[in-house]
């Protein structure tokens, strides 16, 4: 078993990713692709942001190039930087450099997390002029049209430190992702983990109770995701209640009155 | 110490040995005596034995019998209530002599009577109630709370639940317990068991009053008590395929305490006739069977009854209970209650009044509405712009519907509109009352005109436009806000809050003072305590490649600068009466403790007032000002005020605001509900007004955020506040607890 090591712009999604769209997000994402706008999608954890942005990559067949944001990015993490090897000096791309010239996706996960100052260089990159100016070498990038800059973020963190500038925000086009609909949601956790509709169904039933306590004492509700691996868990023929414990209560939250109650629910359900 | 207590009850034997032997007792009959003694408990062995001494004076008899009676006692209770339960006698014995702790202590022959001393062993609603709680908000989605009540039953808002169950002796079993009835109560109200349809009402209702519910079906019923009774049982009956499909794990874990519940019940034949008639249906409902020879009815009654479970809504039901009492004709007999366990009760009385304060309340808000539509052409007048038309004076559109009162033409507003259509015209007592208040115009319009003259008596108020959505546009200068100082209060509240929260307080301290001091690299400075190797790499590549280097070479681990200035406005309307202003003091003191360990800059203001020319603003703290004694004395002289006009405030606060130089600034405000005023400052006027203001504060670079204890009006919330710039605490006690944990995760 060995790891591959691929350069970032060679990463393609070769299959096609499993994806149920939930509305007409991909008609959308696809006429803003070929309108060159910049794609921002805003939904809570776990509902499908990334996984669409690997779809998307595979339908449109070009690489796709994703950054995960935090607070000690800076702009030359992004755009690139001149390093030392043998004596020499030789520049490198950056991530977002990189998309650019492969003509890729580029994909700023969370972008939130990332300082105010290291966001503005993408912002000649999302308005019309499609550039991106590198400062230390004197060039401007020209993007091609095949290039694609989308954001996720989450606009549930209620803090005031992590919100996104107007200026930001106002070049791009926003896609909503929230939970799926029961149905939908029931299919797609059969289909990531392989278990039966029964379980499935009551994994929605659960997930959407503790959805329910969201501002009752959670922060946030279970996730398709959180829901997908308590359904692999239970697949892999662990108890009920013990996938259910390790793989959603007790991600959501620490206080151990809380976690009891989810306990209850689930031990209602199941 | 435990050889002094050995010496003691050494003594003790020897005294009562001597006088027993004085009394004439033989060896052996003082060896079963203090054999007997021997055989209890080793903590109770020497209350036993000083009570055998008192007695002993009196009588050897005495002691005998009493052991007797104290066996029978420990056979019964667990060993501290019969400590509880001997204490009693001894304590009676001491205060009213041997004569009432005789009679006493012959109780305990009677098993019923001794149980009495049973504590309510078992699980106590308290150590779960937050649990319990969660578990049913989640499971239903609603904001239901849960509250301790004589049985289980519901108002449709709050689930009562007994305050101990005991029917396990294991706590997880008795809180399963707890699972099944707050569920149960949950399926009445989705049932609509509780709230039938209005048709439904009607066709068991002979009389019809003003506005029937189900108390009036079941006033209806001759033997009021039972028939409830057999309706909790039906409407379970009914409920079972949702929960089986909502709850299927609960449902089968039910089985188990369902026939268990089945064999502690008693047979049908010992039973007076309506109690059996109760008794069955609930036997059959619990394992499908019942204990003793079936009525005659029986047979019929079974087939009606797994039709029940088709049925979507509580006719059946009714119609069922009527079907036994013709069947039975039972009148006038002894019913006594049949305990349902889990089921529950019905308290069809409790739906009732609470339907009837909610119409109140809707009567209330007509009243307002309509109160406002008569008053608000003539304020409009008295300071109108020039150039703007009146209403009546606008040119009336065809789309708009408008309502002809007193000759004058008016405007109605979506909700009133909304208000009319729902009841086909405006409710007649309302109308009445409102034309009824004075002769010839209305006297509302003459009381709102003595307040507007009020204001010439107040100067120096600072003028602010309020935001009018159904013009679209600002009244200028339409509210006047006066600051004052809050009167400072009496008594020590900050030292009596921080007395009460002791702990919590220390440890709020440490929290804040954590995320002060959060270390923090800062890369790229031009000194610093170590190299930044990144830098320093890039700054040699650059200088190979012939370029100017980068001089900030340096790492320097920092205190996180926090540059944050945060503004509490409190809203100080009269509704906040009682809990709310406490708990808002209270959160304010966490508060104020809170961020004096932080450090960041903050001001306190509450806001209230009467109408807009009269909006007050309240300092508490200012931003400049350090937390001290006056402070702490205006926190504690908050006192609750007149109403809600929140548009002036907010907009005083930006300015407050913007004063300070930030980098951040927030603004919190803690309210209790809508905005609301004495004048038509109400319902989407008021909410567009305040959306329009908290617009302006975010315009302004300002992070507004509210924290509102509102139960139910969850609809507007998010239209006014804005998604994710608000949270609702459901249960104001939380507040406290919450305010501090919010203001953490809103600034990091």
């Amino acid at each position: 078993m060995r790891a591959t090591t691929l350069r970032t712009e060679q990463y393609i999604v070769e299959e096609e990713p499993y994806y149920r769209p939930v509305g007409d997000e991909i008609e959308l994402f696809s006429a803003a692709y070929k309108n060159l706008i910049p794609v921002l999608l805003k939904g809570p954890t776990g509902s499908g942001k990334t996984r669409f942005m690997q779809y998307m990559a595979w339908r449109h067949k070009r690489p796709l190039i994703t950054v995960s944001c935090h607070d000690d990015l800076t702009a030359s993490d992004l755009v690139g930087r001149y390093l030392v090897k043998g004596g020499e000096t030789i520049w490198v791309d950056g991530p977002l450099a990189r998309a650019v010239k492969s003509g890729g996706f580029c994909y700023l996960d969370e972008i939130v997390e990332a300082r105010k100052d290291t966001t503005v260089v993408i912002h000649p990159l999302a308005d019309d002029r499609r550039i991106l100016p590198i400062e230390k070498r004197g060039e401007v990038l020209k993007a091609p049209p095949e290039f694609l800059l989308a954001l996720s973020y989450n606009p549930g963190y209620q803090s005031v430190l992590k919100d996104l500038k107007q200026s930001t925000r106002q070049r791009f086009l926003a896609l909503e992702f929230g939970y799926p609909s029961r149905g939908l949601e029931t299919e797609i956790i059969m289909h990531e983990s392989g278990v039966g509709k029964d379980i499935a169904d009551r994994l929605v039933s659960f997930g959407e109770k503790t959805r329910n306590l969201k501002d009752r004492g959670l922060a946030e509700g279970s996730s398709t995701r959180l829901l997908i691996h308590a359904a692999q868990l239970i697949a892999s023929g662990i108890a009920l209640s013990e996938a259910c414990r390790v793989a959603i209560s007790s991600p959501l939250t620490d206080d151990a009155e809380m976690s009891a109650a989810l306990s209850e629910i689930a031990s209602s359900i199941f | 110490m435990c050889a002094a207590a050995n010496r003691q009850i050494e003594k003790l034997r020897e005294n009562l040995e001597a006088n027993l032997r004085l009394d004439f007792m033989e060896d052996d009959e003082v060896k079963t005596v203090f054999d007997g003694i021997a055989s209890f408990d080793h903590t109770l062995r020497q209350k036993i034995l000083a009570l055998c001494f008192s007695l002993s004076h009196a009588s050897s008899a005495f002691v005998v019998s009493s052991l007797a009676r104290i066996r029978k006692a420990r056979n019964v209770l667990s060993l501290r209530d019969t400590e509880k339960w001997l204490t009693n006698a001894f304590d009676l014995l001491d205060a009213k002599g041997i004569g009432p702790y005789i009679k006493f202590i012959a109780d305990a022959d009677d098993e019923e009577k001794l149980r009495r001393f049973q504590s309510p062993a078992g699980l106590r609603l308290h150590s779960v109630l937050s649990r319990i709680e969660a578990f049913i908000q989640g499971i239903s989605g609603m904001g239901l709370r849960v509250a301790p009540g004589r049985t289980a039953h519901t108002d449709t808002e709050v689930i009562y639940l007994p305050a101990a169950i005991n029917l396990y002796s294991s706590r997880k079993e008795n809180a399963f317990v707890y699972k099944l009835m707050s569920v149960h109560q949950w399926s009445r109200i989705v049932c609509k068991s509780l709230m039938p349809e209005t048709d439904v009402i009607r066709s068991f209702v002979r009389k019809q009053k003003n506005h029937p519910d189900i108390d009036s079906i079941f006033r209806a019923f001759p033997e009021r008590e039972a028939a409830q009774d057999l309706y909790a049982i039906f409407e379970s009956i009914r409920a079972e395929r949702f929960l089986t499909e909502e709850l299927p794990g609960l449902m089968r874990d039910a089985a188990t305490l369902r026939k268990r519940m089945f064999d502690e019940r008693p047979s049908i034949d010992t039973l007076s006739p309506l109690s059996a008639a109760v008794e069955v249906f609930f036997q059959y409902y619990l394992v499908g069977r019942i204990k003793g020879k079936n009525p005659g009815w029986w047979d019929a009654a079974i087939k009606k009854i797994e039709l029940l479970r088709q049925e979507e809504g509580p006719a059946a039901s009714f119609a069922l209970i009527a079907w036994i009492c013709e069947k039975t004709r039972l009148k006038g007999e002894k019913y006594e209650p049949c305990d349902l366990g889990f089921i529950g009760n019905i308290r069809p009385d409790k739906v009732s009044s609470l339907i009837r304060a909610r119409h109140a309340e809707k009567k209330k808000s007509y009243e307002g509405m309509i109160n406002k539509l008569l008053t608000v052409p003539e304020i409009e007048s008295r300071k109108r712009p020039e150039g703007a038309k009146s209403l009546q004076e606008r040119e009336l559109r065809p789309e708009e519907k408008y309502l002809l009162i007193k000759g004058r033409i008016i405007e109605l507003d979506s909700e009133l509109r909304e208000i009319i259509d729902e009841r086909q015209g405006i409710p007649g007592g309302i109308l009445v009352k409102g034309s009824d208040l004075g002769s010839g115009s209305p006297v509302t319009l003459a009381d709102l005109a003595e307040e507007e003259e009020a204001p010439s008596t107040r100067t120096g108020g600072i003028p602010y436009d309020e935001w009018d959505f159904r013009r679209s546009g600002y009244r200028k200068q339409w509210c006047n806000l006066y600051e004052h100082d809050v009167h400072p209060g009496q008594e020590p509240f900050v030292d009596m809050t921080i007395a009460r929260y002791g702990p919590y307080v220390r440890l709020l301290r440490n929290k804040f003072e954590l995320l002060k001091r959060e270390p923090r690299i800062l890369r790229r400075q031009k000194d610093g305590d170590d190299i930044d190797i990144d830098a320093s790499v890039e700054a040699f590549s650059d200088r190979l490649a012939g370029l100017q280097p980068d001089e900030d070479l340096f790492i320097r681990l920092d205190r996180q600068e926090r540059n944050i200035a945060v503004l509490f406005l409190l809203d100080m309307s009269g509704s906040t009466k009682g809990w709310v202003s406490e708990a808002e003091k209270e959160s304010l003191v966490l508060m104020s403790e809170a961020l004096e360990a932080l450090g960041d800059r903050y001001a306190i203001y509450g806001f209230s007032g009467m109408t807009r020319t009269k909006c007050d603003y309240y300092r508490v703290k200012g931003f400049d000002e350090i937390y001290s004694e006056a402070v702490k004395s205006r926190i504690a002289g908050i006192s609750p005020k007149d109403y809600t006009r929140m548009g002036p405030a907010i907009r005083h606060s930006i300015s407050v605001l913007q004063s300070v130089d930030a980098r951040t600034r927030l603004f919190v405000i803690l309210s209790d509900g809508k905005p609301e005023d004495w004048d038509a400052y109400k319902g989407e006027y008021a909410i567009e007004d305040t959306r329009k203001a908290l617009i302006e504060a975010r315009e302004r670079g300002i992070h507004p955020f509210c924290v509102t204890i509102d139960k139910e009006a969850r609809s507007y919330l998010p239209h006014m506040y804005g998604e994710s710039n608000y949270t609702l605490i459901d249960d104001v006690r939380k507040l406290p607890d919450r305010i501090t944990e919010i203001y953490r995760r809103l600034t990091t």
